[in-house]
């Protein structure tokens, strides 16, 4: 009877001790340098952060999907990730009547599918329908198509776009992976059978295999020759082969760049930058345009309907030593709802500032007074605002921390409730929390609407009426001034009735192994890998 | 606690007391326990041993070594491990107390009633506790985790259910060796109702093996609820907890060593001390009763 619970206890103490030393096997690595790839431009690989779990571009909304999904389509327009200008692509041409409800594009010629199938403007009608026929499937470019009423094919290479009503972030939308153009072969499959194949596009890339949690391998298009206007590159991609190695553990993936296993890596830790530069690595930085990383209040509920409170959130965050602490000096402080680096983005970061005494004397005039553990309350309830966030950045539980600490020194409390990225959205339309933690890459003021509004139907309950208005006001006209102008004042309204609480940019860092050239951030901070090659010594 | 505190009217078989204290307990045992009552004090007391919030970031000092001052160094936001680990003990250990709570009174339970009753019911316990023997702990422990959701109680009441097979085998196989013995059969003759009977004279009787099963259960207790609240199963953030300080720390095995290996460093030192003193009470109740 004693002999077999001993044998189950050794067991069980051998257990961490097996995964210790796998650690180690991990962190210790072989100098594989110069292994790998063949003759016709080698093999060029990098490392995920997390599994993309669907390479469909229709829904492959975070970074780890939409790097292997850019590769495998192309976009009707691309855009410019300086001035955020769009430039032709796919479509040689394009115009936008003046009410932004008809967009028309002339395609470019000789343009095929990898499976031999030509690019014509009944394909592009056929990916638009496929879009609003499997809605609900693929949420994700549903929301670029509101209002979509049918499009015209005028001849085989003209297609016009109409809309019931103005449209304007649509051009923008055609730039992006998500409404990357599909082969008819690809749209007859039903969404759900899209993730891991029959994903045929006419990108530098064709997708060989997909292996959940382990890998992405796509292999070079031969007579690829209708890259962005936008590229330097010009034909078929420099590497003859893509492989995308899923490695969820930041210390594994920095130490599989040093080793030389991969050539190139995604999601950096910040706490790493510095230790995998001194050993040769170059850092490629650029901010993510969009929403930045914001505390969202839901202004339902009764504490935050209140604007006092919600300034007082805003004032109590010292965004400077969140991003000291929980980050790198990669990332930057945000100094308005989007990022530096989205078009119409104004700098508001004398409005963003950190002043715990006026927080505290706002949340007095508000009626909230200090109980007995510091936290405030009012008419016997406390303080306390329910925050739900994803764990899709390994950061934010550092940052929400050093938050809740900083929001507690004025008598704020956090209470924080992590849940998975796809379940974010489902939960925060329960209308149950009081804070939503999280970001959204695009870039276009337009995402300004998709967050805070949505048409009425976002769950913060906003209803600020100049907001509104701007919000409104920048989806019906095509004029790139007025767009700005609309998008400056829904900025500056959302700092100033704190209906956003701003906190950091969201940055791609990427680590590049010596040797490797022509990684490209298209204007989403994402991977355009056509030029992209290793060379290696 | 075991043998010695028990009734000694009813059991002949085990008066053998005397030697006890003659018999000096190893130098191993003895670091062992007084390793656990540092911890039950940190558990119970952690303001004693530790005088610094265990939440105060510190942006001053990120990411600093072990030294005087921080004896288990800070981790990425500027917050005193030590502190942390020391007010982690707290929730690590009462997990592991319910935990094992569960697991021993459902066990004991199941199987009293089990070697009791015989027949069918036995048959049909005992093969329910076979399914769950079939199934790994920490799996079954992750299923029902998944169905309570999370929380450091709903952890500990998953680890407990996993260990409920072992304990109501062991109370079972009690039972059964009590249940035939004279005594029982006599208070039997004398009138004396049967569920007053398992009660007053096998329960105390059969409960040995299983209360040093418990003790040995506590170790891999320890691991379990640290296992699942590495995986993210326990407490909220920022509330420390042993699992998840190290769980915290694995993103910075590169810049901060001391992040994982010192708490891991001491749920290892709580499990083998659990284990230690576990088996010299074995040793001791197997002592007894040859």
């Amino acid at each position: 009877m004693t002999r077999s619970p001993r044998r189950s206890r050794r067991l069980l103490l051998a257990a961490p001790a097996a995964a210790v030393l796998l650690g180690l096997a991990a962190c210790g690595g072989t100098a594989a340098a110069g292994g790998g790839g063949g003759d016709d431009g080698g093999t060029f690989r990098f490392a995920l952060a997390s599994d993309p779990s669907c390479l469909n571009p229709r829904v492959s909304g975070n970074n780890d999907a939409a790097y292997p999904s850019r590769q495998l389509v192309d976009s009707l327009t691309d855009q410019d990730p300086e001035t955020g200008a769009i430039k032709p692509w796919l479509a040689s041409s394009f115009a936008v009547n003046k009410a932004a409800t008809q967009f028309t594009f002339t395609l470019r010629d000789g343009v095929t599918f990898s499976d031999g199938t030509p690019l014509t403007a009944d394909v592009v009608k056929q990916n638009f329908d496929e879009i609003i026929s499997h809605g609900a499937a693929q949420a994700q470019s549903l929301q670029f198509l509101t209002g979509y009423q049918r499009t015209v094919v005028v001849d085989d290479t003209t297609a016009r776009v109409e809309f019931g009503q103005p449209n304007a972030q649509f051009l923008q939308a055609t730039a992006s992976h998500f409404l990357g153009l599909l082969a008819p072969s690809s749209l007859a499959v039903d969404p759900v059978n899209r993730c891991d194949a029959n994903i045929v596009g006419t990108g530098p890339f064709v997708l060989d295999h997909y292996t959940r949690n382990t890998e992405v391998v796509e292999t070079r298009r031969a007579g690829y020759a209708w890259g962005s206007s936008l590229w330097t590159h010009t034909g078929e991609a420099a590497s003859a082969r893509l492989e995308f190695k899923v490695i969820p553990e930041a210390a594994v993936r920095s130490g599989s760049l040093k080793s030389g296993q991969v050539d190139a890596i995604g999601g950096v830790p910040p706490q790493d930058e510095s230790t995998i530069t001194a050993g040769g690595v170059t850092l490629q930085v650029r901010p993510n345009p969009g929403q930045v990383f914001t505390l969202t209040p839901n202004v339902r509920r009764p504490a935050l309907k209140d604007v006092r409170v919600r300034q007082a959130l805003s004032l109590a965050v010292d965004r400077a030593s969140v991003v000291k602490a929980a980050l790198s000096p990669s990332y930057k402080p945000a100094t308005s709802p989007v990022a530096s680096t989205t078009p119409g983005y104004v700098d508001l970061s004398s409005r963003l500032t950190y002043d715990p005494e006026r927080a505290k004397t706002l949340l007095d005039a508000a009626g909230w007074v200090p109980g007995a553990d510091g936290i405030r309350e009012k008419d016997g309830q406390r303080l306390t605002l329910v925050t739900y966030w994803a764990t899709n950045f390994n950061p934010n539980q550092a940052a929400l921390e050093l938050i809740q600490q900083q929001a507690r020194q004025v008598g704020i409390e956090i209470d924080l409730n992590s849940v998975p990225i796809g379940e974010l959205q489902a939960k925060l339309a329960t209308g149950d929390f009081d804070l939503s933690w999280g970001n959204s890459t695009r870039p276009d003021p337009d995402i300004l609407r998709n967050t805070y509004w949505r048409d009425g139907t976002a769950p913060y309950g906003i209803t600020d009426a100049a907001l509104v208005k701007a919000l409104k006001g920048q989806q019906t006209t095509v004029d790139a001034r007025s767009r700005a102008a609309d998008a400056a004042t829904a900025q500056k309204v959302i700092v100033d009735q704190a209906l956003g609480v701003p906190v950091f940019e969201l940055t791609t860092v990427l680590g590049l192994r010596p040797g490797v050239t022509g990684v490209r951030f298209d204007s989403y901070s994402r991977l355009q890998l056509v030029a992209a090659a290793a060379t290696r010594s | 606690m075991s043998a010695a505190t028990l009734d000694p009217r009813v059991d002949p078989v085990r008066r053998s007391t005397a030697p006890v204290l003659a018999r000096l307990p190893a130098p191993g045992v003895v670091l062992a326990a007084a390793w656990l009552v540092l911890v039950v004090l940190a558990a119970a007391a952690p303001t004693l041993l530790s005088g610094t919030d265990p939440y105060a970031a510190d942006t001053g000092a990120l990411l600093q070594p072990p030294s005087a001052h921080h004896w288990f160094g800070t981790d990425q936001i500027g917050r005193d491990l030590y502190s942390r680990v020391v007010h982690g003990s707290s929730l690590s250990l009462r997990a592991t107390l319910v935990a094992v709570a569960v697991g021993v009174c459902l066990g004991a339970a199941v199987g009293l009633v089990a070697g009791a009753a015989g027949g069918w019911v036995d048959a049909v316990l005992m093969r329910l506790v076979d399914v769950l023997l079939a199934i790994p702990s920490l799996l079954l422990s992750l299923a029902i985790i998944t169905v309570l959701g999370f929380g450091t109680l709903n952890v500990a009441v998953a680890v407990g259910f996993g260990s409920v097979a072992a304990c109501a085998r062991v109370m079972r196989a009690e039972v059964l060796r009590v249940h035939g013995s004279t005594y029982v059969e006599a208070s039997a003759s004398l009138g004396v109702r049967r569920p007053t009977v398992l009660l007053r004279h096998v329960l105390p009787n059969a409960a040995g093996p299983v209360l040093v099963l418990a003790a040995l259960d506590f170790g891999t207790a320890v691991l379990a609820v640290s296992s699942l609240s590495f995986l993210g199963y326990g407490a909220k953030p920022p509330t420390p907890e042993w699992g998840s300080l190290v769980a915290s720390g694995r993103d910075f095995l590169g810049s901060g060593w001391w992040l994982t290996t010192l708490p891991g460093l001491v749920i290892v030192a709580t499990v083998l001390a659990a284990n230690r003193l576990a088996r010299a009470l074995e040793g001791r109740r197997e002592g007894d009763l040859r």
